[in-house]
């Protein structure tokens, strides 16, 4: 039923816009709808997740169902979207499209921008998401346990992910961002038992939940400074603010703006230094880090780049020529996009975990598209013309997807078939010829061999370096290229040695003779469709590495409009693999060399001996460093405040409240006269002066009497007398309430004092700073009293209670004729104009009350007892 | 506490307080009195005759946990201050209205009673909940 709901909904929408010629964006209606289709495609997967765990836990295969069709909704939806309103273009009017009002005030509202970046990566995840959903049956097998938890965080994660990269407003984008944290938190740490896992789930969720606050600031400041909310806004922002905001100045807020979103950035896709959370991620289980960790999560940052780039990178080619972004993005982004880059390729090749070698390749390539972003913000002329030296992003993130998920995936398949140590898996190709050959497919994504789309990506990047020498960059451009081709030689030797090791051909790694046999049949194995799952969703998405390599038309036709910058190096599109290399024999391609060097270089290191133990990354003592600065550190730091002794605590409220008070009050001369004349009509009110005598000789009898039960006594009389100040003052309604709660109080009081230790407190003369600050503080007390007695406010609200307490008039704008219906003032108060008070008194009464009983055993336990 | 004397007055005194708590309560709006006033005297009368007969009389004075009172107090008054927001109107806004009981009699009712009532529930149940809990620590 729901899908005939969604089929219609689609349908409606189709016969909507069918009349609309070309990708013309639609107001009114017709957009409201498209963005409440939008709000339907990001929350099915949740909604879908959410229902399997409704199933009997018997029922495996529905669960399965139910949880693909969220994520092929999602993706059908964005596609029937993407068919029929084309890609968002980014110079199109200003400001979001259709918004739905959420917190106006907040600049917060459900809108949502389907530009070529976010529609692509919004596909991306709900297509894999798809198909991890599949992995994740042949991965867990029949554990209804495992699948009952996975399928519904898994849907919080997909429908988080879709919400982060199709977020108009740039807090709701930052909403989903924190909720990618959380729900790969729940991911990372999914064996609740494995103290080790659970422990680099919560380094991940550090380390991406500080970025997370510093994409938060850096929203808010950049926000607060220009008043763009939204990414639309902010993507046509006009040329004006470049003069003012350019500059690399400390007092320009939008270049700390920058700084902190790029933190965000960063740490999300484990750019350097910050990279130490992803390898450590990889405790999850392989569902999730084919998913999050090579496709989705980790290019969240990669994403935010791309969304900043044509501001603050600037050099965005429009109409009107090169607008100028930040003085600092060019070399921070390629900087630390580079160093990441190299860095993981050469952490990569001296590991033998799987999991282990991908994620740092991962990392790796995080920095590659990084630079790639970077890069983007130089321009160089060309025939004329300035062109911004960037190419096929989209084509070179999608390729990242295509090799990489399915490397893990099989990963995964591998670990659980045999092993996931590669010194273990020599000549694993006889026993599970599909999964072994999918992976050396996929492997050969990863060297970025000539037939795949990865060796134009790879092309196309080589250029952008190269282009660097046109521009500001001079000849620093071969140390990037330098830095290129190691990476490409670490990952071709990482090809190499896995498909020889799987093979079985000399050069591989061997069996370690020595090693103890390990039992990794820990699952039960299945055979059929299902267990098939465990390696086909990797073959489905290789197989897209090989049509962008074979079929580059096709590939273009699905990608090309997605593309935000094609405009120099392939002018007629991605040409196929040979017609990149016949392009670069023309032209004498020195991209196409540096190529040829590591392919060379890569196979020399593949089969050569070095480089084969494993290594540990020096960045995996930040976050322990981190951690004890937080919770060790800031321990310290809490227990100076909080001593948990009720004197210390009354001693910093007094002072802080004092000094505060007299700060203001000794400057004033007006709250000193005002005071001073209250005091001089003292003889007025002598009935009250002598009640008032009474209670202060209570009181200061208190701390001469060390007896508790005396002490209690004291205090209560002191309320007695009150009690009668308000009689002598004609306050009957304070006067019965004073009287019955000094009655209350009294008696818990007493009781309290009866459950206290026995002690008798010996007599010890105070000290004189004691004596000091209670005469300070009565003094202000008394002070505040005469103040608040004699100020004009006081009389006037007494009197505007007067006369709206039982009918309001209609003139009085606060009430619009409405009075509280009751003659006496007081409670109408009470329960009238100040009602929110009272709700709040009792709900803090009640919370006291449970506190009580939630620390006292129970009165029905006992009763049996 | 067990003097003849007081336990027989407390046979008097409880049922007429609780019936002035109550009185306290409905008269608050247009004379001294209200929903604190009336919740405090009525647990001084609760305090008092647990004080005298002890916990399983008070027991069965009030077969249920106090907390019970507490929560349905809170949830009176909590339905009351969000009821107008149903109709576009602030949040507590009050409701008046003069109801016919027959016979020429009239009574004025305002929906802040219903919240006062909330009131003394709520005081009711905290603190006879706090004395009753705290004594029987006492008295272990």
């Amino acid at each position: 039923m729901i899908s005939t709901l969604f089929l219609t909904l689609i349908g409606a929408d189709n016969g909507q816009h069918a009349s609309v010629a070309g990708p013309a964006l639609v107001e009114g209606a017709g957009s409201s709808s498209r963005t409440l289709l939008l709000l339907l495609a990001i929350f099915a997967p949740l909604v879908t997740g959410l229902i399997t765990l409704f199933y009997p836990r018997k029922g495996i295969t529905l669960r399965v169902l139910t949880a693909l069709a969220g994520p092929v909704i999602a993706f059908l939806l964005l596609l029937n979207h993407f068919n029929v309103n084309g890609v968002q273009p980014l110079d199109a009017g200003s400001g979001p499209v259709a918004e739905i009002s959420w917190m106006p005030l907040l600049h917060l509202n459900l809108a949502f921008l389907t530009d070529g970046l976010g529609l692509f990566f919004a596909l991306l995840v709900s297509g894999v998401g798809a198909l991890i959903v599949l992995y994740a049956r042949g991965y867990f097998g029949k554990n209804e346990d495992d699948l009952y938890r996975f399928y519904p965080t898994l849907g919080f994660f997909t429908t988080a992910m879709i919400g982060v990269v199709l977020s108009d407003y740039m807090l709701l984008t930052l909403l989903f961002w924190e909720l990618t944290s959380i729900s790969s938190f729940l991911l990372i740490g999914w064996d609740r038992y494995d103290k080790h896992a659970v422990k680099l789930a919560m380094q991940a969720f550090v380390t991406t939940g500080m970025g997370g606050m510093g994409l938060f600031g850096g929203i808010l400041l950049f926000g607060m400074t220009t008043n763009v909310w939204t990414w639309s806004e902010f993507i046509n922002f006009g040329t004006w603010w470049q003069a003012e905001y350019a500059s690399l100045a400390f007092n320009n807020p939008v270049f700390w703006a920058f700084l902190l979103m790029f933190f965000g950035a960063a740490t999300k896709s484990a750019q350097f230094p910050w990279q130490y959370w992803l390898p450590g991620a990889m405790a999850a289980p392989t569902p999730v880090s084919a998913f999050l960790h090579s496709a989705t999560m980790v290019k969240a940052g990669v994403f935010l780049t791309g969304r900043l780039l044509p501001v603050f990178g600037g050099a965005m080619v429009a109409a009107d020529g090169l607008r100028a972004g930040l003085e600092i993005w060019p070399w921070l982004v390629t900087i630390i996009g580079g160093f990441t880059m190299v860095l993981g390729a050469l952490i990569s090749i001296n590991q033998h975990d799987l999991k282990r070698i991908f994620a740092y390749t991962t990392v790796s390539q995080l920095g590659l598209l990084m630079c790639m972003y970077g890069l983007g913000s130089f321009a160089y002329e060309h025939n004329g013309h300035l062109l911004q030296n960037i190419d096929f992003d989209i084509t070179q993130i999608a390729n990242h997807a295509f090799y990489k998920a399915p490397l893990f995936i099989l990963a995964g398949a591998l670990g659980h078939v045999l092993s996931r140590n590669i010194t273990e898996l020599n000549g694993a190709i006889k026993k599970h010829p599909a999964m072994c050959i999918t992976i050396i497919l996929a492997g050969y994504g990863l060297a970025a061999g000539p037939g795949t789309i990865s060796f134009q990506a790879k092309e196309l990047f080589l250029y952008a370096i190269y282009h660097l020498k046109y521009t500001a960059v001079g000849n620093w451009w071969m140390l990037l290229m330098a830095a290129a081709i190691v990476t490409a030689t670490c990952n071709v030797a990482i090809f190499i040695r896995l498909t020889t090791t799987l093979i079985g051909l000399p050069g591989g790694f061997k069996a370690d003779p020595n090693a103890i046999e390990a039992d990794h049949h820990h699952h039960e194995h299945e055979h059929g469709f299902w267990a098939s799952m465990i390696w086909v969703p990797g073959a489905i998405l290789v197989s897209f590495q090989y049509i962008g390599g074979f079929v580059p038309s096709l590939w273009m036709r699905v990608f090309g409009d997605l593309e935000v910058y094609n405009n120099n190096y392939f002018a007629e599109g991605i040409p196929t693999f040979w017609g990149a290399i016949i392009h670069g024999i023309h032209e004498f391609s020195v991209p196409l060399m540096c190529s040829g060097i590591a392919i060379v270089c890569g196979i020399v290191l593949g089969f050569s001996p070095i480089f084969r133990g494993t290594i540990k990354d020096v960045c995996d003592k930040i976050y322990p460093g981190i951690y004890w600065l937080a919770v060790t550190g800031g321990g310290k730091a809490f227990r100076l405040i909080q001593t948990g002794n009720m004197r210390h605590y009354t001693v910093m409220v007094l002072i802080a409240f004092l000094s505060v008070f007299y700060f203001v009050s000794l400057g004033d001369s007006k709250m000193f006269d005002l005071a001073v004349s209250q005091l001089g009509s003292f003889n007025e009110f002598w009935p009250g002066v002598f009640l008032g005598v009474i209670i202060c000789t209570t009181a200061l009898s208190l701390p001469l009497v060390s007896h508790r039960i005396i002490r209690i006594l004291l205090l209560g009389s002191c309320g007695f007398t009150v009690v009668a100040m308000y009689l002598v003052y004609q306050a009957p309604d304070l006067a019965l309430t004073q009287l019955t709660f000094e009655i209350i109080s009294v008696v818990l009081f007493v009781l309290v004092i009866r459950l206290l230790p026995r002690d008798v407190p010996k007599y010890r003369p105070n000290p004189i700073w004691r004596i000091a600050l209670g005469t300070m503080a009565g003094l202000a007390f008394g002070w505040m009293t005469l103040v608040a007695v004699g100020a004009d406010p006081a009389n006037k609200l007494g009197m505007w209670f007067t006369m709206n307490s039982y009918e309001g008039f209609v003139r009085d704008v606060y009430n619009a004729g409405r009075g509280g219906g009751g003659k006496n003032i007081v409670n109408v108060i009470l329960v009238d104009f100040r009602g929110f008070d009272t709700l709040g008194e009792i709900t803090v009464l009640s919370l006291a009350a449970l506190g009580v009983w939630s620390l006292l055993p129970s009165r029905r336990s006992r009763k049996t007892s | 506490m067990t003097s003849l004397i007081l336990k027989t007055a407390m046979r008097l005194i409880v049922p007429l307080t609780l019936l002035f708590a109550v009185y306290m309560a409905l008269k608050g709006h247009n004379e001294p009195g209200g929903g604190f006033i009336g919740g405090l005297i009525a647990s001084v009368s609760i305090a008092l005759y647990r004080m005298t007969y002890g916990a399983e009389s008070f027991d069965k004075l009030l077969p249920i946990h106090p907390r019970i009172l507490v929560f349905v107090g809170l949830t009176m008054a909590f339905l009351v201050a969000v009821f107008p927001l149903l109709f576009d109107r602030p949040l507590l806004t009050s409701y008046e209205q003069y109801l016919n009981l027959g016979f020429g009699q009239t009574v004025h009712f305002v929906s802040a009673a219903i919240f006062d009532i909330g009131v003394l529930l709520v005081v009711i149940g905290v603190s006879v909940g706090m004395i009753d809990r705290l004594s029987r620590e006492v008295e272990k």
